[in-house]
């Protein structure tokens, strides 16, 4: 690395940070060369990231943006944060969401938000794999680190996913075509099976592919259930399922006999008619089939850290997304305190939305709710959650700009190396600033107990 | 003496009021029940900021308004009477044990949540998970009725393991799913997937129904059980068909990927066909 105002070495190198770490997909890959343009302050080169890779370190320089806005209008970062944390201070029934594109050590300041003021905090997990945390909670779940899968699956099964298109490493990584110590010869030592409801760029990776009626998933893992378990189906299943009999029975007989077996899945799965039983079906056919072999389920977890958010959430409330503090003990219970349904039924009277674009992504009806209530927002970048929020934080990208730690689909942590500075402060920055003042705001609140009997106040 | 309880406030925030209950208010006075606390939000305020307080409470609680955004109504109470001329939100009833609840409207989610005695009458709709378990609770319903007038929502009767619930409307998808045992009647459309990974228990419907792949045909035939529940319903004012009553039922069981023991009846039409 070079000083590029030192007078005794004129021509400036552009440095470049080793096995820096991308944290655009779940599969956060720790692995990429960035080549830094200091004087542009720009990252110009990253070297082994995949398309989606490339776009997240090229596309993040840095901006000449405000620090902060307070409705529309440039502000200091204190002013912003005490206008912040007055909102959330002086909210009933305040909902905190997003979450999934920022540091660990972030998420866990936003917790104690929460908590302190009586809110709502809840994770981009309740639009993509929150199903798969109520089947672990309702079902429980046999999984591997990535590092096993690569090293010993010999089949494996993407159901509901494209990795080719979200996850483009992933192939080449983890499941597909790298050697491994018990799969020497890469591909041809694994079976590849994708189930989905159409053909999709991952499709010609597959060695079978079942093409099934969309909405049927839940008959089909229901039916392997029973093939695995011996029982007879009646050949009407195609019908419902478009997918013959025969060729279930093929992949019954194919997941008994495997060494070692894995299913990967995806939103195709959590997000379609039946969501939690669908992922409490698949994780039960794991289940069963380690009376058989060894066998796995994985979630194909979509953002950077969402998994991190789970993680944090679980640790810290018991609960990995959709808790309620406003009892003053962390409640779970999706469907009343998940994002969605508390903006879509106009309950939430405040929102801070952490690293996330609910604005762009939402039902019609949570947005208008957004739209009616003071809103903060922290993001690197303008989206249309920053333009409607009241107040914005513009804040440094995770991973390129700030140190910190996030979690790979398989809850395995990779640390992060900073590559760019940054004029912006970094999430957990602003977050604890916001979490100190609304501290000293909140000081004096008559704490909220469980007990709730008709004892009389004198 | 009836207690008189009339939403004066248009709500947007929830309404914690699992106190608005015979058990609990009996035997105060108009001003005590006016102090008495409940939580807004996340904000400690008393039954008198919301709610205009008429007479005293010896047994019977009537709410007046729309109680849409108020939730937990009744949840545990032993005993008494709640008349809800409105809309009811969620949790009403949940974990009750005694007494009744009857809704002039729709009802929310998680009605009659782990429920163990008592009956909810609904006139309108009611939501999903009625008479269900709490995510990561291990069983429903456990005893009393649940009556729903309309449609409900999905997961109607979720791992319940006593008790009755009658739907006259139409049920959502996963009706029955988890059960361990009692008694689930739909007069309208059966959702899809009914009765997902029952162990025991019964599911009847009175039209058709495609069923998992896990349910067998076991036989055609008159349950005489049957007849008794259709009769005392009757007999509470409901409108049932001397056919439904006398007819013959087709019986599936399942889940098989369970114990296999539940049941699954679909009214045949007619009586002896």
């Amino acid at each position: 690395m070079v000083n590029k105002t030192n007078p005794e070495n004129p021509i400036p190198e552009n440095p470049i940070i080793k096995n820096a770490t991308c944290t655009f997909c779940g599969c956060v890959c720790d692995d990429v060369d960035l080549t830094v343009d200091t004087e542009a302050k720009r990252i110009i080169k990253a070297k082994g990231a995949c398309a989606i890779g490339k776009a997240w370190f090229l596309e993040h320089g840095v901006e000449d943006r405000p620090q902060a806005l307070i409705d529309g209008c440039h502000a200091s970062m204190d002013e912003a944060v005490e206008e912040a944390s007055q909102i959330l201070a002086n909210a009933h029934y305040p909902l905190i969401y997003g979450l999934s594109d920022t540091t660990t050590e972030a998420q866990r300041q936003v917790v104690g938000i929460a908590d302190i003021i009586g809110g709502t905090i809840d994770t981009t997990s309740s639009v993509c794999h929150g199903p798969s945390g109520m089947a672990f909670q309702g079902v429980g779940e046999s999984t591997a680190t990535l590092g096993e899968i690569k090293n010993r699956a010999d089949l494996v099964i993407f159901w509901g996913a494209n990795p080719a298109e979200s996850h483009p490493r992933h192939f080449a990584r983890y499941s597909v075509t790298p050697k491994g110590r018990d799969i020497p010869n890469r591909k041809k030592d694994r079976t590849i099976v994708m189930v989905d409801v159409r053909r999709t760029p991952s499709t010609k990776a597959s060695d079978i592919f079942l093409q099934v009626k969309h909405g049927s998933d839940f008959e089909v893992l229901w039916t392997l259930r029973a093939l695995v378990r011996g029982r007879k189906v009646d050949p009407a299943i195609e019908a419902r399922c478009g997918v013959p009999l025969a060729e279930l029975e093929d992949l019954a007989e194919r997941m008994k006999k495997c060494r070692y077996g894995v299913m990967f899945f995806g939103m195709g799965l959590t997000m379609t008619r039946g969501r939690h039983f669908n992922t409490s079906a698949l994780m039960s056919l794991g289940t069963d089939l380690n009376k058989h072999t060894h066998f796995v389920v994985i979630a194909m977890r979509g953002h950077g850290n969402v998994t991190g958010a789970d993680s944090v959430l679980s640790w810290q409330t018991g609960y990995p997304f959709g808790v309620n503090f406003s009892l003053g003990y962390p409640r779970f219970n999706p469907g009343e305190f998940t994002s969605v349904d508390l903006l879509s039924r106009g309950e939430a009277d405040a929102a801070m939305i952490v690293a996330s674009d609910p604005a762009s992504n939402m039902p019609k009806a949570a947005i208008e709710r957004l739209q009616n209530i003071p809103v903060i927002a922290l993001d690197p970048k303008t989206t249309a959650t920053t333009k409607l929020a009241r107040v914005s934080f513009t804040t440094a990208p995770y991973g390129i700009s700030t140190g910190g730690t996030v979690y790979r689909m398989d809850n395995v942590p990779i640390p992060l190396r900073k590559a760019l500075d940054s004029p912006f402060p970094s999430d957990e920055t602003v977050i604890r600033a916001i979490r100190k003042r609304v501290t000293e705001l909140t000081a004096d609140r008559e704490p909220i107990t469980g007990d709730l009997s008709a004892k009389v106040p004198a | 003496m009836v207690l008189d309880l009339k939403l004066r406030t248009q709500l947007d925030i929830p309404l914690e009021a699992g106190i608005i209950s015979p058990d609990r208010l009996a035997g105060l006075t108009e001003s005590e029940i006016a102090r008495v606390p409940l939580i807004h939000g996340n904000r400690k305020k008393s039954l008198g900021d919301f709610f205009d307080i008429s007479g005293t409470c010896d047994g019977e609680i009537r709410l007046v308004g729309d109680f849409t955004k108020v939730k937990s109504v009744g949840s545990g109470m032993t005993g008494g009477r709640i008349i809800i001329e409105g809309n009811s939100g969620m949790h009403l009833g949940c974990a009750m044990s005694g007494g009744e609840i009857a809704v002039e409207g729709d009802a929310g989610d998680w009605t009659g949540a782990e429920m163990s005695g008592g009956r909810i009458v609904i006139k309108g709709n009611a939501g999903h998970m009625v008479g269900g378990a709490y995510r990561g609770g291990h069983m429903g319903l456990q005893g009393g009725e649940i009556i729903v007038h309309g449609n409900t929502g999905n997961e109607a009767g979720n791992s319940m393991r006593n008790g009755l619930i009658v739907i006259m409307g139409n049920s959502g998808d996963f009706t029955g799913a988890n059960m361990f045992s009692g008694t689930i009647i739909v007069f309208g459309e059966l959702g899809i997937r009914t009765g997902a990974s029952m162990k025991r228990g019964s599911i009847i419907s009175m039209r058709h129904a495609d069923l998992l792949p896990t349910f067998t045909y076991s036989c055609f035939y008159h349950p005489s059980f049957l007849r008794l529940y259709l009769r005392r319903l009757r007999d509470m004012g409901i409108s049932i068909d001397d056919a439904q009553i006398e007819g013959g039922y087709h019986r599936w069981c399942g889940d098989s990927m369970e114990l296999n023991r539940g049941e699954v009846l679909l009214f045949s039409g007619s009586p002896g066909s």
